[in-house]
């Protein structure tokens, strides 16, 4: 019998680990550690077990099912902390101790610092039921891939081709520390992301959910192929200022980079940014409202933060006004502000709190477009990057389906265009919001995501000189 | 093929992988388990991986940080369809299942998108061997006390200003053992090392807040190398230096509009490379599968050979050869071994950065650019060490060569569009340059311009001497992953720039 008869077939998908190895693991390293001469300890694992369906034109090329996790032990010696992680479960307990060790040695090298707070005691699951979707846990490779030939097949159809991943995923997090913080919970994933292209005319979609009925990915492909061949025939965009409507990708796009405006715990410290030095200014129109919303009905909540704090929902622009900041414990202590359960871990960064799950509120407002005498729909920013965080100044570009819009109406297709735009400046001109919202995950952010309706923005620069 | 020499005793002596016989038994587990109906082609990638990190601010913390991981990657292609899967180790103590569990799943996943266009890898030979990075000191072994005096030194250095607010100072290491194996016969194993350093400086007034970095803004620098890398960047000497310019940039005047001459430091110009030039000349992108995230290119597949891409002073090589990178190494991450390629010959394309099935796809023959994250994601290609040929003469011969303009480096915002075209970068300095000679800095600095005007724009390129490279991450792929890849210039003159188009 061959490897291929011996397979099954696809399975609804698991947690990587699950609850009692992780639980497990975490204690063992905490319990260690203290057993070592740490004065504290805490653990935290993150598991996630996820496939992707890459496709382009008529092929599945990258076709990825990942099962990995990371148990990450804290550990602390007279204030200095060290920090040891491994994707070895086996070896918890000896990393626990290496991680006593190594605050012990810190310590000993470089003297005693204040301590700093622990989260409270809590125990117990956090079994939200709308967190882990059935549906999305059974979107199975077999389910995916046909998905994705449906879209490639509708794409042809239409003359042009299809581009885009769809992909599934459980993600977990276990929580332990010595001060009695037990925290458990797992969650299902599920993800869409296309992009049409009809000659020169392209559109994009992307969603991501707990649910993968939230997609509606039949809807979003249907409609992405007729906006890639309504796009067909570009023009380049003269340099000017336009009444724009920014589709709802456009708006989360905006909002993405937040946090480098001055909406942490970190920044409030520093005495730098909106939060310390502009907190209850109105900086955009009273109908905006931007929080950080762990949950939120959209998009990727969960109940808690890698070091085993209760995530809350942080209001970021309050009706328009600056408010408050998210924090991770360190930065709470520093900056007086509350610990709001956000701490984050990124690859070659320093631990730092993160808005996680930005979320702007929708508004009523159903045809915007109809609205814009003479201006510009523009479906989806691409390459943001802060150019002036102190004037909340992003540079970036337009990208696929972008419209002229004469009389209320798109018409004339155009090209790309760069734009730097201060974010409090045009939210500052916002004049109308729609009722739908699509999330977009946040890169480089563990269970990032940003869920935005569409704006209507009077005046939006776009050209590269001034 | 071997490389040893100069290697601290033990730097590559970690870990449970630093057994190549124990490595291959696993591999050999993985491959075992592909063997099935319809499977033609299977590799499996076995990493384990150890980095350690650590940061200290102004404000006196300390974060220090040590990960590990390992794990199995397996990908195979049955009836023409890839199918890839990857999988954590359980760890040396337990009965690991990871490597049949990874081979399991990649056929299934493999058998789901059998049906769709066929993919065709031409025939190789088999490469096997053994590859390490040669180090000096090893970066894991030095004392704590070596380290940490080193951080607060920096960090008194960079923030003896008034106006210095804030100083983040970090030092980094890591250590990893790649093992590849292929059913075509490779077996390969590479051990390497990186150390690296990072410092920023954050001056704040009335007027604002200005950065600046060393020895890069982005992530600051690391090289396949020992601590003596670290050693070699005299870190206090330019702290100094950093919160010192910090401070100046406040009182500065705002870099001006218009259009002018450049000369473009290495620091930025690792950048300019990067994203000009690097991303565009993928294959995968060029043909189309980054469509939906990365983006494509504005280079068509026809063009590869014959493109004018820049002027006659540009010409850029792929070189993982070149020892001290992080696009540094002896194969590749499919199993083709590391050789040099002119991929910009005096301003013409004459090869793109690609994998075994990219160039198949174009009829070429990969240029060994197949490059992933660790073991849990599917190779693709990545730049390795690419990096713009040096020409002749130094910087203080190529400003005066320019006349009037100005001396600009290292990043401080980027953008370009998704082809790869029209870009904008600010940079953290500039400095006016008069008659050949440096005069004010300036603040604010920025330029724009599409990428074949940029290069077709290129005069001179100073020499061998004044060349530096740079590691730095990248993202790419959905799940989007980091590449980690070296690129390097000399100082480079760039006539009629448009400059100050961040308003």
């Amino acid at each position: 019998m061959s490897t291929v008869d011996r397979i099954a077939p696809g399975q609804p998908l698991e947690v990587a680990v699950g609850r009692d190895r992780a639980l497990e693991a975490c204690h063992a390293a905490v319990a260690a550690a203290l057993a070592a001469g740490a004065d504290r300890a805490s653990a935290f694992l993150t598991g996630r077990r996820s496939g992707y369906t890459r496709f382009a034109v008529d092929r599945v090329h990258q076709p990825q099912d990942i099962r990995e996790w990371t148990l990450m032990v804290r550990a602390e010696s007279d204030g200095r902390a060290s920090r040891v992680a491994t994707t070895d479960l086996t070896a918890a307990a000896a990393v626990g101790g290496r991680a006593a060790d190594r605050a012990r040695a810190l310590a000993a090298a470089f003297g005693s610092l204040p301590v700093g707070p622990a989260a409270p005691a809590v125990a117990g699951d956090d079994a939200d039921a709308s967190l882990w979707v059935d549906e999305s846990a059974h979107w199975d490779t077999a389910a995916r891939t046909a998905a994705a030939r449906r879209t490639m097949d509708a794409a042809v159809r239409a003359g042009g081709a299809a581009y885009g991943m769809v992909h599934h995923a459980a993600t977990e997090l276990a929580v332990v520390t010595g001060e009695g913080v037990e925290r458990y919970a797992r969650a299902t994933e599920a993800h869409g992301s296309l992009t049409v292209k009809v000659a020169d005319g392209t559109s994009h979609w992307t969603d991501v959910d707990r649910s993968l009925a939230v997609l509606d990915l039949e809807a979003a492909t249907a409609r992405t192929v007729r906006e890639a061949d309504a796009a067909k025939g570009r023009i380049d965009l003269p340099d000017g200022t336009y009444d724009v409507v920014l589709g709802p990708l456009a708006t989360g796009g905006l909002l993405e980079r937040i946090a480098a405006f001055g909406f942490t715990g970190e920044a409030v410290a520093d005495g730098v940014g909106a939060v310390a030095r502009r907190r209850g200014q109105q900086v955009v129109v009273p109908e905006v409202d931007v929080a950080d919303d762990p949950t939120a009905r959209r998009g990727l909540p969960f109940p808690f933060d890698l070091e085993g704090t209760a995530s809350v929902r942080v209001p970021l622009l309050d009706r328009g006004r600056v408010a408050g900041a998210v924090t991770d414990l360190a930065s709470a202590a520093r900056s007086g502000l509350p610990p709001t359960g956000h701490a984050h871990i990124a690859r070659e960064e320093t631990p730092h709190a993160v808005p996680a799950s930005i979320t702007m509120a929708a508004g009523s407002d159903e045809d915007l477009v109809a609205g814009v005498e003479r201006g510009l729909y523009v479906q989806r920013l691409w390459y943001l990057n802060v150019i002036d965080p102190e004037t909340t100044t992003l540079t970036g570009g337009s990208r696929d389906a972008c419209f002229l819009v004469e009389d209320g109406r798109l018409t004339q297709p155009v090209s790309p265009a760069r734009f730097s735009e201060s974010v409090f400046g045009a939210l500052g001109r916002v004049d109308g919001i729609g009722p739908d919202v699509l999330a977009q995950p946040l890169m480089n952010v563990w269970n990032g995501c940003v869920s935005a309706p569409a704006v209507r923005v009077r005046g939006f620069r776009f050209g590269g000189a001034r | 093929m071997s490389r040893p020499g100069g290697t601290a005793p033990t730097a590559h002596a970690w870990g449970d992988l630093a057994d190549d016989a124990r490595a291959c038994g696993l591999l050999d587990e993985a491959l075992a388990a592909t063997e099935a109906r319809g499977v033609t082609f299977a590799d499996a990638r076995l990493v384990e991986a150890e980095e350690l990190r650590l940061y200290t601010s102004r404000a006196g913390g300390l974060d220090e940080r040590r990960e590990h991981t390992a794990g199995i990657g397996v990908r195979v292609l049955v009836d023409g369809a890839w199918g890839f899967a990857a999988v954590a180790l359980a760890g040396p103590g337990s009965s690991d299942r990871a490597p049949r569990e990874a081979a399991e799943q990649a056929v299934r996943s493999a058998l789901a998108g059998a049906g769709l266009a066929r993919t065709e890898l031409p025939a190789r030979e088999s490469s096997s061997g053994r590859w390490e990075v040669p180090v000096e000191v090893d970066p894991f072994a030095v004392p704590d006390e070596e380290r940490h005096a080193l951080l607060q030194e920096v960090v008194r250095a960079a923030s003896a200003p008034q106006a210095v607010r804030a100083v983040t100072a970090g030092l980094n290491a890591k250590r990893q053992h790649r093992h590849y194996a292929d059913s075509e016969g490779s077996r390969q194993h590479q051990h390497l090392v990186e150390s690296g350093a990072v410092l920023q400086a954050v001056a704040a007034d009335e007027s604002g807040v200005q950065r600046r970095s060393y020895p890069n803004s982005f992530h600051g620098n690391t090289a396949a190398g020992g601590w003596e890398y670290v050693l070699g960047l005299s870190l206090p000497t330019e702290a100094a230096r950093v919160g010192e310019e910090a401070t100046r940039l406040l009182t500065a005047p705002q870099a001006p509009s218009g259009t002018a001459d450049l000369v473009i430091g290495p620091a930025q110009m690792a950048l300019q490379i990067h994203e000009s030039v690097g991303h565009a000349i993928e294959l995968d992108r060029i043909l189309g599968d980054e469509t939906n995230f990365a983006g494509a290119s504005w280079v068509q597949p026809s063009d590869v050979g014959s493109l004018r891409y820049g002027s006659p002073a540009v010409t850029i090589v792929s070189d993982p050869t070149a020892p001290g990178t992080r696009g540094t190494f002896a194969w590749d991450d499919e199993g083709t071994p590391a050789v040099r390629r002119t991929l910009i010959e005096e301003g013409v394309l004459r090869e793109a950065l690609s994998s075994r099935e990219s160039a198949a796809r174009a009829a070429r023959t990969t240029s060994g650019a197949a490059r992933s994250d660790g073991w849990a994601y599917l190779p693709v290609p990545f730049a390795t060490n690419v990096y713009l040929e040096p020409g002749r003469g130094s910087l203080p011969e190529l400003l005066e060569r320019m006349g009037d303009g100005y001396y600009v480096d290292d990043n401080s915002s980027w953008s370009i569009d998704d082809r790869r075209m029209a870009f904008q970068f600010g940079t953290e300095v500039a400095w006016e340059v008069r008659g050949g000679r440096r005069g004010r800095l300036l603040r604010g600095f920025s330029y724009g311009g599409t990428t074949p005007q940029f290069w077709g724009s290129v005069e001179a390129v100073a020499g061998p001497e004044e060349f530096r490279a740079f590691g730095m991450p990248c993202g790419k792929g959905e799940p989007k992953q980091w590449g980690f890849l070296g690129h390097g210039s000399s100082p480079t003159l760039v006539r009629g720039v448009r400059i100050g188009v961040m308003g």
